[in-house]
């Protein structure tokens, strides 16, 4: 089981500057304490315009600066935004590339394609276009980072021959994921060999269903990178404190005012009738995931959205060990949580929290090697070759495994 | 999270009047629906909405037009524009103002669902490529065009080249109507259930909207976001929850039935 924890970057209201100054100092200290706790990702959102809730447009700048103030832990995009309203495909894998070398190859990259109206009608894209661009971006970004003469042809992107440089430092290429919110993106990310980047709250059993459904497919997928990464990686929540009560006490009006902030978000599906958005993402997956013992009629009670998801992480050790058990048992390879939101919880619990989860909870998932590993300074540069170099190209391996890496072929699509 | 900072006192100004909370669903035949979203501008975001509710960023209008078949109020046509907002963790719109073709619509929109409607000329014209909507005010008086600023039209608008849709794709989101209940005043939480037979997307374009005449001079739908229209029949089931305008949904809900 990996452990991670994740950045929205939800700034409080009234914002000021020194608010969101705040946000993100207390939130690069948390990755400095994560980093030397063991921790094993940092992954932070691309969103735009969503005040309150994430205001964190520019990830790449953002985990640049993780990456140059921690030593182990893995800096991810949770996720690059694929439309090309608000990304070139070239500028994402050359400013991923860029990423990788200064992080000494600890880049994870997410992908995704927005939810929301608020964002895709802010860059004046087509939603109907998004999931076309997704699986396109996913496609050419491996070949750009493989090849040392990449051209395009695409439906959505082209590009004459040229060589996207820099490579990236891990080859043959970081390790990429999709992330999910609505049903059936893990469909999508397991035919394409991508990790599954769980941003959405989902209960047990729909999270065993679809992770089944994901192992199933990805076993035998037709990857877009080089190499398959068959992990499933879900969002929680984390407050830790001995007393369950006092965690109660501080976690939960946390999860709660994320989640209704989350909820007030403008989906493109109220917005725009498409077939490419059947659901109202983060906030319809969180509403599902609410216990609605009453049925139909509950879940149409304005008043009735006051529970939270099964298995959210705050409590005391104990409880968040027997909860994330849970978790493992339904498949999942990985947990990222949110540390805090529009900075309800001091810094200082939320670093105390982080301190005692490391200390007590992320020992019972790991074996004795994984623990002593956490404990050694990771400062070396992983020994891994510069890409671009030998002929075979090997599809299927594990993210940081040594492998050479091959030109992808030029002028593919259509 | 932000609320609304109107004046519950003001926005009641024409609030309808519920006598009695009905317990049987209107069933409406034969709709031909068009719902239109336009991005307002800031000025339309907490001001329009009283403090029980929150509302959305960018801040939306929702337009509603529905040309009726069979109803147990007749044939008619009518009109609803909506603010998009949030009630508690939920989805819905505050109706500012309405308006039905006939007298009979109107009194049943207003009673049985606190509708803020008022009688107007409704017109939903479907042609081979499009659909035009106009609303012009019916047996309007020289006050009410003075204090509206005109006599033009309410609300004119045209969309092109439907674009079929399947009848899944559209999203319906419920009113709250504040109206003066057994109660007291409260939001009226108005859901309908859709059964579409034909959905078609289509590019619109506003030719007129007369905000005041709507009641809400604030509201300025300048980025039309998206239109459609659908063939469909309609059912509005009876009131379950009314909500505190004054509160938020988690402390203000009160079920009906």
């Amino acid at each position: 089981m990996k452990f991670g924890i994740f950045f929205e970057l939800s700034v409080p209201r009234p914002f000021s500057r020194a608010n969101e100054w705040l946000t993100y100092h207390n939130a690069l200290e948390q990755c400095r304490v994560a980093d030397e706790l063991g921790f094993d990702h940092v992954w932070a959102v691309e969103h735009h315009f969503l005040e309150e809730y994430s205001h964190c447009p520019a990830p790449e700048v953002f985990l640049t600066a993780v990456a140059a103030q921690t030593q182990r832990i893995r800096v991810g995009h949770g996720a690059v935004v694929c439309v090309p309203e608000m990304n070139n495909p070239i500028r994402v894998a050359e400013r991923a590339a860029a990423l990788d070398i200064v992080s000494n190859g600890r880049l994870e990259l997410g992908t995704a394609r927005s939810s929301t109206w608020t964002e895709l009608g802010g860059f004046c894209a087509d939603p109907d276009d998004t999931k076309k661009t997704w699986d396109e971006f996913v496609r050419v970004i491996p070949q750009m980072w493989t090849s040392d003469d990449f051209g395009w042809e695409g439906a959505r992107f082209e590009m004459p021959a040229r060589n996207v440089i820099p490579k990236p430092f891990q080859a043959p290429h970081p390790p990429m994921w999709v992330t999910v919110t609505t049903p059936g993106t893990e469909l999508d990310a397991a035919e394409r060999g991508l990790g599954c980047l769980g941003v959405s709250a989902a209960p047990f059993a729909e999270q065993e269903r679809r992770t089944a459904e994901y192992y199933r497919r990805v076993a035998d997928c037709d990857p877009v990178g080089s190499f398959v990464n068959d992990q499933v990686h879900t969002l929680n929540f984390l407050y830790c404190h001995e007393d369950y009560r006092q965690a109660a006490a501080l976690g939960l009006p946390m999860v709660g005012a994320f989640s209704m902030s989350n909820a007030h978000l403008y989906f493109t599906r109220e917005a725009y009738p498409t077939r490419a958005y059947q659901t109202l993402g983060n906030a319809g997956a969180a509403l599902r995931s609410r216990g609605t013992p009453n049925g139909a009629a509950a879940a149409d009670d304005p008043s009735a959205a006051k529970g939270l998801p099964e298995g959210v992480g705050v409590g005391d050790p104990d409880h968040l060990v027997r909860t994330i058990r849970k978790w493992e048992d339904v498949g999942v390879t990985g947990i990222n949580f949110l540390l805090n939101a529009m900075e309800m919880i001091p810094q200082e619990q939320v670093l105390d929290s982080l301190r005692l989860f490391a200390a007590e909870v992320i020992p019972q998932f790991q074996t004795p090697a994984e623990r002593a590993a956490r404990v050694q300074a990771p400062t070396t540069v992983p020994e891994v070759g510069p890409a671009g170099g030998a002929a075979s190209t090997p599809k299927v391996g594990r993210p940081g495994e040594a492998a050479s890496t091959a030109a992808a072929p030029v002028g593919a699509g259509r | 999270m932000i609320s609304g900072t109107a004046s519950v006192d003001e926005l009641a100004a024409g609030a309808a009047e519920i006598a009695a909370f009905g317990t049987e669903p209107v069933r409406l035949g034969g709709v031909t629906g068009l719902s239109l979203v336009a991005e307002l501008r800031r000025q339309a975001r907490e001001d329009v909405l009283p403090p029980g509710l929150h509302p959305i960023v960018p801040p939306a209008m929702s337009l509603l037009a529905w040309d009726v078949s069979e109803s147990p109020w007749g044939p008619f046509s009518a009109v609803f524009i909506r603010v998009v907002c949030r009630s508690g963790a939920r989805a819905r719109t505050f109706c500012v103002g309405a308006a039905a073709s006939t007298a009979e619509a109107v009194a049943g929109l207003r009673s049985q669902f606190g509708f803020p409607a008022q009688r107007a000329d409704v017109v939903l014209r479907r042609h081979y490529d499009g659909i035009d909507l106009a609303v012009t005010p019916a047996d309007e008086t020289v006050d009410n065009a003075v204090a509206r600023n005109g006599t033009g039209p309410m609300l004119e608008l045209s969309a092109l080249d439907p674009d079929p849709l399947s009848v899944g794709d559209l999203q319906h989101v419920g009113s709250m109507n504040l109206a003066h209940t057994p109660l007291g005043l409260r939001l009226v939480q108005v859901e309908t259930h859709h059964e579409p037979s034909r959905v078609e997307r289509l590019s619109a374009r506003i030719d007129a909207f007369d905000a005041a005449a709507w009641g809400q001079p604030l509201l300025d739908p300048y980025w039309i976001v998206s239109c459609s229209v659908s063939l469909e029949d309609i059912e509005i089931p009876a009131i379950r929850f009314v909500c505190d305008p004054l509160k938020p949904a988690a402390e203000g809900t009160e079920r009906v039935q």
